[in-house]
């Protein structure tokens, strides 16, 4: 019932200096300078303890945690598809075939990429059986096999440097994600198809875009350092009367009924969908 | 002009009659073609305003903000061709339904409680005498029509504008439509040409201070005098109550906070080298983060919780403000009659065979316990029975004997109810005894007798029973009668006489003496023609059997609600026109003056010393008589008030009650006064919270008064108090317990945008917190019970106690907050951590983790994901969280159910509600992690069971933590723990 009077400016601008600096009890910002510390001192103590309790909380955790494998791989049961070289803007290639500088990026790409499959890398890699899961569960090293990047023929880069880029027909490399313990049924293989028929022709390496199924399982970093995933290279001639337009591609990884390739929300499940635009 | 006419004029102009008014079905003509005696209402504010100032009104205009934004960002995003636009566009229409729907909310409550209090006023409706169909009647004000005529007496609101008729000594008050407040006196007379001076009109909503008048109705409803000055009717200005003063406080304060942060976070990741649109939406969720969306809604429905559990209790509160004021409150003026005491004389003691024996007074008493054996106490009985003229309404067999209505005086109907109790059928005893002569009680005799014949068809003899004031009894006694025998009036026996007399009249109890005499047969055959004018029977020589005395007892909740009062620091002042004896003795019974403590008087009779010579500080009470407040001077009414804790004020008239109210008031207490007459409302007026009282009470002091009480119970007072100080708790409470989870939202983004993790918990699943899982909790703590120190504690400095303090603010803050964002934290970083990203592996990773180009993103096991498996990881990871956060606000609502008290103390099932919300709070969980996991808009995933107590130790800490806080709060009052701790 009591209303309260709009204090005048003056008033409360002394008010406020008041609050901040108190000459007469030494209180700065309503707390003498002993009050300070010991509140200092109280969330000190207090913060202090918390992350003591959160740092022995989060190491207990990771106690329980294998170096090896995750917990859980549920949320990655199937692997998606990736391309290399990876354009910055979303997955869309502009280059001039006569212009080496446009595509420079593209092929330092999948050369820095490819360096890992060098022969010379390779040394203590194994063949393998193809065509056969390489199963090495028993076995405490884990091998890598070898992947030949004789294979990828000519986006092999071995002869031509540019990947074929400045012939006006580029290489790209598709590769399936790595997820520890994959192992594909049936014949896995990528198949890429243009949007709009007959506007490019696809060369796979190797063949029919076949993934041999000695490359699974991964069986994870720290177990399977030397391991190198499997590759299939396509080499896109772009018909003539196409150039200047978008040619837009999509890979799918077909032939094994265990590897997803149709996820409404994931578009990169099992498949991946690029745009090429080559000017002359 | 109707005032210049003369009555038979007007008679005629009506088509009335002064002695039968109007008939029935006239009056149904007339109020058909002129509508009901009532104003129209002034225009209210358009419902619609209304509803648009709760859509902007609190925290709504930073939500407004945060939707503006997300629909910017939305506009700039769609303009650049990003996917994940159309999440901004949803946050921003969910937002902006946010606030609508609780401005809805808000809306309808207010609405309601509205239409509570209004309904409060529709429960005192008045009431006019109006004479029809040459009938006197009872009315309800508003179907007054012109002609009528209407009967006036003080303390009535006059029903409408009336020509006067006939007075007697009729005074009104004229303040309401003048200004004025000195009574003027009104007369039959046309005295002035103008309508407005001359004194045969009083007006419609001016009150009858004092006599009576009869007048004939010339105008109702908006054709009254009143009607017409239109302003007055809708010049009730809107003051702000203290809780909406406290509640603005609490939404700067947040509303601050949450902008502060805002801003300083915008300004860290523009420096940072963030784009400024994703700063615009860290603002967003910052500011979502900080605004308790849900919590206005739930101080509206606690508010009008309490109000309905006020009104069950019999406390009409006029506005909310009222409940907050009663709980501040530190001083009740009390009325004594009809507040403190039954207001019904009731045989208090009895004194006979030299013994005084104590009879029960409560209120629904249906035995007397006392030693009945002895045959004086036959004989007394029959003389209370017999010399009696009071008689019970017929028709009222069925009722309990207390609650009989009975014709005749407060003193007769004590006796005539209390032999009732005794002996039952008391009317079918008198008839036994027929009645053959009686002298009833006067002045100067200041007896009552009757002669009887006697219902032992053995015994011709009549029987002469008197009763009266003791000293005159006695003096036609010359035996008394012990254990049924008379004996001889000796001075022994007249002392002991004496004693027992003075002793019930010092209790300030009315006392009456009995006596009988057994005419003689011989003397007094059948036939003898008794004659009361001549008294040819003796009236001397009789036989003293007893006295009988009779107080007005306290009603029998009154005791415990004064102490209730005393240990909740609220001092309890009496002022009552009775006599000081009486006022003392009553006020000792209800503990206004507790068994220890002593007036100046006492201390002089003690003492044996003159009372000038004590020493006035020693006295703690004071029984201050009407006559010596006249003499007093203001300095020394403040001494009397501050120097004695236990005050009762004797002899007052109304007048001086106003007196004592602005006495307290000066020493800064804020005072409650009960009252119920017309002259009480200056005073119901000046204090803080004015009473009135809801049977006894005049319509001038319930329309003076913020509070009426149904049941006119002083213990209804201390309820009120009571409900006032646990709203303000509970709602303190309430906010604690939802400003804490806050910062548990909050960290997460300052954490995002700082260490560049991945967002650990999404802008709706806020939302989903703040006004899914939260709202019922909270709600469910207004149903909270009082801590059990809530009425040991001084009453609530206005000025220095606010309802969010500092330590409030800090406590949940930068303690309670600060632990819930650790335990969530730790569930978020156990659910990446098993799904293949460490920790480690997280810091710094946000631009790759959000770039939608990136589709091999590598975890700490060389496993690859795409875009959509970390989103839906990052889904699991917000879903991971605000199980956390739920799973640990269920702890924080637990230790908000006490402030200082042990939970244990407290009882963790006396509040069933607390159980429904929590839950409700895990169903509500459980819905939306397994229910709605699969829909995507919501960013909801199934969340592996164990995740669930991933959280729980944290739980635990919390409550462990806050009963260690109170421990050390209880264990050392006013310890830097205590001064810091304790919000």
């Amino acid at each position: 019932m009591s209303k309260e009077t709009k204090k005048p400016f003056r008033q409360s601008m002394a008010e406020w200096r008041q609050f901040i600096y108190n000459p007469s009890s030494g209180e700065f910002l309503g707390r003498t300078a002993k009050s300070w510390g010991l509140i200092l001192l109280f969330y000190l103590v207090f913060y202090g303890f918390l992350a003591a309790l959160f740092t022995f909380t989060m190491w207990v955790m990771l106690q329980t945690l294998s170096s090896d494998i995750p917990k859980y791989r549920d949320r990655i049961s199937s692997p998606g598809l990736m391309i290399s070289p990876k354009p910055d803007t979303a997955l869309e290639f502009y280059f001039n075939k006569s212009d080496a500088q446009s595509y420079a990026e593209y092929v330092s790409t999948l050369r820095k990429f490819l360096e890992s499959y060098d022969d010379s890398k390779q040394s203590q890699n194994i063949n393998c059986t193809p065509g056969r899961i390489f199963d090495q569960n028993d076995v405490a090293v884990k091998k890598a096999c070898r992947f030949n990047l004789s294979e990828l023929g000519q986006c092999s880069g071995k002869e031509d440097k540019t990947f074929g880029y400045s012939k006006g027909t580029p290489c790209v490399l598709v590769k399936v994600n790595r997820i520890i313990g994959l192992k594909p049924e049936g014949e896995p293989r990528i198949q890429c198809t243009p949007k709009e028929e007959g506007t490019v022709e696809i060369n796979y390496f190797p063949p029919e875009g076949l993934i041999d199924l000695m490359y699974f399982p991964y069986y994870g970093k720290s177990l399977h350092a030397h391991y190198l995933q499997p590759l299939v290279a396509i080499q896109l001639a772009i018909n003539s009367n196409s150039t200047k337009e978008e040619v837009a591609i999509e890979c799918k990884i077909l032939g094994s009924p265990n590897l997803k390739n149709e996820d409404d929300r994931d578009k990169f499940l099992g498949r991946i969908a690029f745009k090429v635009q080559m000017t002359e | 002009d109707d005032h210049k006419l003369s009555v038979s004029e007007l008679e005629e102009k009506y088509g009335t009659s002064i002695n039968k008014g109007l008939s029935s079905a006239r009056a149904a003509e007339i109020l058909a073609r002129d509508g009901p005696n009532s104003l129209t209402p002034p225009k209210a504010t358009p419902e619609i305003v209304k509803f648009l100032k709760q859509l902007v009104g609190g925290f709504s205009i930073l939500l407004w903000i945060g939707a503006v934004f997300s629909w910017i960002s939305f506009g700039i995003q769609l303009a650049q061709g990003a996917e994940s636009a159309f999440d901004n566009l949803y946050l921003g229409v969910v937002l902006a339904l946010v606030v609508i729907l609780t401005g809805i909310f808000a809306y309808y409550q207010e609405a309601k409680s509205t239409n509570i209090m209004a309904s409060f006023s529709k429960m005192i409706p008045q009431q006019a005498l109006v004479i029809r169909d040459a009938e006197k009647k009872e009315l309800p004000a508003d179907q007054l029509v012109v002609g009528d005529i209407v009967e006036i007496k003080g303390g009535d609101r006059i029903p409408a504008d009336i020509r006067l008729i006939s007075t007697q000594g009729c005074k009104v008050d004229n303040s309401s439509l003048t200004g004025e407040s000195e009574p003027q006196s009104r007369s039959c007379d046309f005295t002035h040409d103008n309508p407005l001076e001359t004194r045969n009109i009083a007006f419609y909503s001016t009150t009858c201070v004092e006599g009576t008048a009869t007048g004939i109705v010339i105008n109702t409803g908006d054709r009254t005098i009143i009607g017409r000055i239109a302003s007055l009717a809708s010049g009730v200005g809107n003051e702000k109550t203290p809780i909406a003063i406290e509640i603005e406080h609490f939404v700067y304060l947040v509303a601050g906070v949450a902008i502060s942060v805002g801003v300083l976070f915008f300004i860290i990741s523009v420096s940072m080298r963030y784009k400024i649109l994703d700063s615009i939406i860290f603002l967003i969720g910052i500011i979502v983060a900080n605004v308790p969306e849900g919590l206005l809604a739930t101080v509206t429905v606690s508010l009008s919780l309490t109000a309905k559990r006020m009104a069950k209790k019999n406390c009409l509160v006029k506005n909310l403000e009222a409940v907050e004021t009663l709980g501040s409150t530190s001083i009740i003026c009390s009325d004594k009659t009809g507040t403190l005491t039954q207001n019904r004389m009731t045989v208090a003691h009895l004194w006979f065979d030299n013994q005084i024996y104590s009879a029960d007074t409560s209120e629904d008493q249906t035995t007397q316990p006392f030693d009945q054996s002895s045959p004086s106490w036959t004989a007394l009985s029959k003389i209370v029975t017999l010399c009696n003229r009071a008689e019970f309404r017929p028709g009222q067999e069925n009722l309990p004997i207390m609650k009989r209505v009975v014709v005749g005086d407060a003193s007769e109907t004590a006796l005539l109810k209390f032999a009732e109790v005794i002996l039952g059928d008391v009317m079918g005893i008198r008839a036994q005894n027929k009645k053959v002569a009686e002298i009833p009680f006067n002045s100067t005799n200041k007896f009552q007798l009757s002669i009887h014949e006697t219902d032992d068809p053995n015994d011709k003899r009549f029987l002469l029973v008197m009763k009266g004031a003791p000293e005159r009894i006695l003096e036609r006694c010359s035996t008394i009668m012990i254990n049924g025998k008379e004996e001889p009036l000796d001075s022994e026996k007249a002392e002991a006489f004496q004693t027992a007399y003075m002793e019930l009249g010092g209790m300030g109890e009315r006392v009456l003496g009995f006596c009988h005499l057994y005419l003689p047969e011989n003397e007094f055959p059948d036939t003898y023609p008794f004659d009361t004018d001549s008294m040819n029977f003796p009236t001397s020589n009789l036989c003293f059997v007893g006295l009988l005395s009779m107080i007005d007892p306290p009603r029998s909740t009154v005791p415990d609600a004064v102490s209730k009062c005393r240990s909740a620091g609220i001092k309890v002042i009496m002022v009552t026109g009775d006599h000081p004896i009486t006022a003392k003795a009553i006020a000792k019974s209800v503990g206004i003056i507790s068994a220890t403590s002593e007036t100046v008087e006492d201390i002089a009779k003690r003492l044996n010393i003159p009372v000038e010579q004590v020493n006035r500080r020693e006295a703690t009470a004071a029984v201050v008589n009407g006559m010596e407040l006249k003499d007093m001077s203001l300095q020394q009414l403040d001494e009397i008030l501050c120097n004695h804790s236990e005050i009762v004020f004797a002899r007052t008239s109304p007048q001086q009650k106003l007196i004592i109210v602005e006495g307290c008031q000066r020493q800064g207490a804020v005072v409650a006064v009960t009252g119920d007459g017309v002259n009480d409302s200056p005073a119901l007026k000046k204090a803080d919270i004015g009473i009135a009282m809801g049977i006894a009470g005049s319509d001038a002091a319930k329309n003076a008064a913020d509070m009426v009480l149904l049941d006119d119970n002083f213990a209804s007072i201390v309820t009120g108090v009571e409900e006032g100080r646990l709203i303000f708790d509970n709602l303190k409470k309430t906010i604690a317990y939802t400003l804490t989870k806050n910062i548990a939202e909050l960290c997460p983004f300052l954490i995002y945008i700082i260490a560049s993790i991945p967002m650990p918990i999404g802008t709706i699943t806020i939302l989903f917190i703040d006004l899914g899982t939260d709202i019922i909790p909270s709600v469910a703590l207004a149903y909270e019970k009082a801590e059990s120190d809530i009425m040991n504690r001084r009453p609530r400095n206005k000025r220095k106690d606010r309802l969010v303090n500092e330590q409030l603010a800090v406590y949940s803050y930068l303690q309670i907050g600060i632990m819930q964002s650790v335990g969530a934290f730790v569930t978020y970083f156990t659910v990446y951590a098993e799904q293949g990203f460490l920790p480690s592996t997280l810091l710094g990773v946000r631009v790759d983790w959000e770039n939608n180009a990136i589709n091999d993103f590598e975890d700490s096991y060389g496993q690859e994901w795409t875009k959509y498996q970390r989103t839906y990881l990052q889904w699991t990871g917000y879903t991971a969280f605000f199980v956390s956060i739920t799973i640990q606000q269920v702890a924080d609502l637990i230790i908000r159910k006490t402030r200082r008290n042990s939970i244990f103390q407290q009882g963790l099932f006396r509040n069933k509600v607390i159980w429904v919300g929590i839950f409700s709070q895990i169903g509500i969980a459980l819905i939306l992690t397994y229910g709605l996991g699969h829909v995507t808009a919501l960013n909801f995933t199934p969340l592996r069971f164990q995740y669930w107590f991933v959280a729980v130790p944290f739980a635990i800490l919390i409550w462990v933590y806050d009963e260690v806080r109170k421990l050390f709060i209880r264990r050392y009052p006013g310890s830097w723990w205590d001064k810091n701790m304790y919000y």
